[in-house]
């Protein structure tokens, strides 16, 4: 029942906003909506903590400690951003930008995206996952557009045609894998596309066929990850849509694609073993991660920037989970987590700033603490957290992942990857302290921190600072769970 | 109601499933807009009666309801949203595609030739018709390439359902019975709900742009 309702809520909630035209009425009902969806979620993951795992529907929707960690993540990005959300719109209408039954279009369609990014983790049918996955596209699509700029239209297409050409890849894989299931189970095999029933039989699915399947799934989910060489839609969809709609695709949208790419991981690794599955996700985690390098050090336009640390941040987790075993698989769990958690505080914060100085380019802004000091302080905290600096967590994930390198005596690969990611540290840091500390431009006059967009950032950046230190024990015991199922461990 | 199939419905199958690779190179050298769309209405139509020999070679009832689907969606509501759209919009319907007719059919050769080897090793699978599974192979390459040699946007909307008809086609031949029904009617309602965002961005970037060519969508770089 727990997840019944958690997939229904924003979703009615989204349709209810379509009944009225009181812009009141929309961001109480997403907030509430929003609020059920993160109670319902502590509720159903602290179950899952307790238990083996949770099902509704007659094995529908089944919730394991790795779609237990998934469903918090959504709800906890989505939470947050809805607070972010209020502010960031009302200072659009105000400066006229965008109209009020523009708005609606966010508030209708956000919940129904966030609905779908909730069910991708929780079906236990990867067919299902599949359609949960693609109806995020669709959901988000008019979103992209929502400026109704020529750029945002440019972008949105891309977004659409590179995304469906991605996941009817995914469709594919997914009906070889099910194909290979049936020659196991049986013609009348109706679960046959169900993870519980496919993980018992992995080791009996024909090794061609899984590793055909891998290839087409690695293509199709990396595309919607973002890894490079399938990641050209991204920078341009992060740029174009707003902020908060961006920081959903960016913080909560990027780990169900990701835990796609596990989930088919693990039947691999059980059908093929290690080295096949491994070399595939080294490859593109370790490309994406070079790729993203250069361009961030290059950037001027900082929601661009967004993007490509997105790229890098996902090839991160691919990488992680190609170095392998119970350690590689602990890196990309926690990075998951840690880079969820931390990446709508550089949104937000990198969303006031295009507002206040209204340019998303670099040159034209400097000395953000100065004008605005909460952004500006949030602002360099979130760069340090998200670029991985010691005293923050996403500093635990990467020195896991580098661990994991070494231990499976990969060494190349971990050269590369310190690379990479030192590269990303040195680039960012530059475009930053100019960013933040550098002299305003010509007025000095303070701005105002809206308390909306403020409450939300400083929740964020309260929750960053504190998993620094402490993960509550929940959270604990399902990331060592899911880093178990990830690594194929009973 | 578990007879084996029967000899002469597998040869429709797989004579049905070479229509399909026929049509798709009809797409890749014909140049009227209209006409493109009708060829995936056959194409489509096609693909609903494979889907409908294997229900009644095999009895199963429930991929009728597959049949049934890909006709009303594929067969008859998309090509007359479609051709709605291109009406609506006015423009003019030549498809200026970037290689001639002549390269790209030896391209789109190479690429059978291909799809031939991939699906070489996998034909263990196959359960219904010969080659089958090539044939899908092949329409994912010719529909990739489709998308890329044609810059418009509505081909490049045709493209994509191209690519997703082979995906059924090879759902077909993979599994005889389909997949679950309920997977089976979310890839159905998600593919109709992509053409409409298409539709209406098409509309949308033809008003802002007043034109339809993708290769104009080119300012978003680095």
């Amino acid at each position: 029942m727990l997840l019944t309702f958690l997939v229904l809520t924003p979703f009615l909630a989204g349709v209810s906003c379509l009944a009225t035209r009181s812009r009141l009425w929309w961001e109480r009902a997403n907030l509430l909506a929003f609020v059920a969806v993160a109670i319902l979620a502590m509720a159903a993951g602290s179950e899952v903590a307790r238990h083996e795992s949770l099902s509704a529907l007659g094995g529908f929707l089944r919730a394991d400690a790795l779609s237990a960690l998934l469903m918090g993540l959504t709800s906890f990005v989505a939470l947050v951003t809805s607070i972010y959300a209020i502010g960031y719109f009302r200072r659009d209408l105000k400066e006229a930008r965008i109209t009020e039954p523009q708005l609606r279009r966010y508030y209708v369609l956000t919940p129904i995206f966030v609905s779908a990014m909730l069910l991708a983790p929780l079906a236990d049918n990867l067919g299902v996952m599949w359609v949960a996955i693609e109806s995020t596209t669709l959901a988000s699509a008019l979103l992209v557009t929502f400026y109704s700029q020529q750029t945002s239209f440019e972008a949105g297409w891309k977004y659409v045609i590179i995304g469906s050409i991605g996941v009817s890849l995914a469709l594919f894989g997914t009906i070889v894998t099910y194909s290979s299931a049936v020659g196991v189970l049986g013609e009348h095999a109706q679960d046959g596309m169900n993870w519980s029933t496919l993980l018992s039989i992995a080791d009996r699915l024909d090794p061609g066929a899984m590793r055909l399947a891998f290839i087409l799934a690695i293509l199709g989910y990396g595309t919607k990850a973002g890894l490079a060489p399938m990641h050209t839609w991204k920078p341009d969809a992060y740029a174009e849509a707003p902020v908060p709609a961006a920081t959903l695709l960016g913080a909560g949208f990027i780990n169900c694609a990701i835990y796609a790419i596990m989930r088919f991981d693990v039947l691999a690794e059980k059908c093929l073993g290690h080295e096949f599955p491994s070399q595939m996700l080294l490859c593109f985690g370790l490309f994406s991660i070079l790729l993203a390098a250069p361009f961030i050090l290059v950037q001027r336009n900082f929601r661009r920037l967004l993007a490509y640390s997105s790229i890098d941040h996902a090839g991160i987790m691919v990488a992680a989970l190609g170095f392998g075993g119970k350690l590689g698989a602990l890196g990309a769990v926690l990075h998951m987590l840690f880079h969820a958690v931390t990446k709508p505080l550089l949104f937000f914060s990198m969303g006031n700033v295009q507002q206040e100085f209204g340019s998303p380019y670099l040159r034209k802004v400097s000395g953000v603490v100065h004008r605005l000091p909460w952004t500006g302080t949030l602002l360099f905290l979130a760069v340090l957290a998200v670029t991985g600096t010691p005293p923050f967590s996403l500093f635990q994930s990467e020195f896991t992942a580098l661990s994991a390198a070494l231990a499976a005596d990969h060494g190349w690969a971990a050269a590369l990857f310190l690379l990479g990611v030192v590269t990303i540290f040195a680039g960012f840091l530059s475009h930053m302290a100019k960013m933040t500390l550098g002299f305003p431009p010509e007025s000095t006059a303070r701005g105002v921190e809206c308390p909306w967009k403020l409450g939300a950032m400083l929740l964020v950046g309260l929750v960053v600072v504190g998993l620094g230190f402490w993960i509550p024990p929940t959270v604990y015991e399902l990331v060592h769970r899911s880093a178990r199922i990830v690594a194929g461990l009973p | 109601m578990h007879a084996l199939p029967s000899e002469l419905s597998s040869q429709w199958i797989t004579l049905f499933a070479a229509g399909m690779l026929v049509i798709q190179l009809l797409m890749v050298v014909q140049r009227m807009l209209l006409t493109s769309i009708r060829l995936f209405a056959m194409q489509s139509l096609l693909l609903a009666l494979i889907a409908a020999i294997v229900a009644y070679s095999h009895g199963a009832t429930e991929v009728y309801l597959v049949a049934v689907l890909t006709f009303i969606g594929k067969v008859v509501f998309l090509p007359w949203l479609l051709t709605r759209l291109v009406k609506r919009i006015a423009i003019h319907q030549e498809v200026e595609p970037l290689l001639n007719s002549t390269a790209s059919m030896i391209l789109c050769g190479a690429l059978t030739l291909l799809g031939c080897v991939v699906a070489r090793p996998f034909t263990s699978l196959e359960r219904l018709g010969n080659n089958t599974l090539a044939v899908a192979v092949t329409l994912l390459l010719i529909g990739f390439f489709l998308m890329f040699n044609e810059r418009k946007a509505i081909t490049q909307v045709l493209a994509l359902l191209t690519v997703e008809n082979g995906v059924m086609l090879a759902a077909v031949a993979l599994t005889t019975y389909g997949m679950p029904l309920v997977v089976e009617l979310g890839v159905f309602f998600d593919v109709m709900v992509a053409v409409m965002v298409l539709g209406i961005l098409v509309y949308r970037i033809r008003e802002t742009f007043a034109s339809m060519d993708v290769s104009k969508l080119s300012r978003l770089k680095g």
